[in-house]
């Protein structure tokens, strides 16, 4: 599923790093090699993933190519990630339930007055 | 009690999910809550399951097993549509236990078909807070993926049954 694949393809420390340096804006291979430290082999390769997965756009500019992020499987990842903080948030309803249980153990009339 | 996002979320694989909560009571039942037999059966689980628990060893280092079983009738259903199984045991440990300030719970995931077997950590700081006691649970969600791989084996399981009928190699 796109989140499961979006996380695999982020795990590689490389392409985070790349993707880190394409986070100031559209780039050339050549400036991601010197802000991401990686040999020029390696952020051509990592490119290619990110591009096939949707996490990177390339144009032609002149003789170069830009690279630059898209935001569609960044978007896709926070929204996973909000459902995963909603799925916590609703085991915590029951942690805060049970922990009014204990608290006031003799409270099992309604609320009435609000 | 309240709830509030963390100040920044970033969607990497180190992203973690904090979730943080202010109750009027002890810190002391907070803990229990995480650290009892009977305090874990009363809550925990994720919304359609029960656990029982068949060993907690309250300790740094402690064991905690449990079976977690599907209560209701449509997560029941479910489970079986899925091809799980509705009761599944899950053993973890306390890989750290400060009594009423922290605890850290790993949960070994081996039972996910196709997956290989990893570790689930929770991270839970209790603090206090005048008559207030606040906890702060850190989660990391992607090594977390069982609950979401399961639901989509359910609905890709259709779809497979579906391609098989069609397909012709």
């Amino acid at each position: 599923m796109s989140h499961v694949s979006n996380f695999e393809i982020l795990a590689d420390p490389s392409r985070r790093r790349i993707v880190e340096a394409l986070r100031a804006g559209e780039q050339a291979v050549n400036d991601i090699v010197k802000q991401a430290g990686i040999h020029q082999s390696g952020v051509s390769r990592h490119l290619g993933v990110l591009q096939r997965s949707g996490f990177v756009s390339v144009r032609p500019d002149g003789q170069r190519r830009l690279y630059a992020l898209r935001p569609e499987p960044f978007r896709e990842l926070e929204a996973w990630l909000d459902s995963y903080r909603n799925l916590w948030e609703a085991r915590l309803d029951r942690f805060d339930a049970a922990l009014a249980r204990r608290t006031s153990p003799h409270i099992n009339k309604e609320e009435t007055d609000q | 009690m309240t709830s509030s996002p963390p100040p920044e979320t970033s969607a990497t694989p180190q992203a973690t999910v904090v979730i943080e909560r202010t109750y009027s009571a002890p810190v002391e039942d907070l803990w229990a809550l995480w650290t009892t037999k009977d305090g874990f059966e009363s809550w925990w689980g994720p919304v359609g399951f029960r656990v029982e628990v068949q060993t907690l060893e309250a300790r740094e280092g402690g064991v905690l097993a449990y079976a977690m079983i599907a209560d209701s009738p449509q997560m029941i259903a479910a489970m079986k549509s899925m091809g799980q199984p509705t009761s599944t045991s899950i053993k973890g440990s306390y890989g750290e236990f400060v009594p009423n300030q922290r605890l850290r719970l790993v949960q070994v995931i081996d039972f996910v078909a196709g997956t290989e077997p990893y570790d689930s950590v929770i991270d839970v700081q209790f603090l206090k807070a005048g008559d207030k006691a606040r906890m702060v649970i850190a989660l990391q969600p992607h090594l977390d993926p069982h609950w979401t791989k399961m639901s989509i084996d359910g609905f890709t399981s259709q779809l497979t049954k579906l391609e098989a009928r069609f397909a012709q190699d």
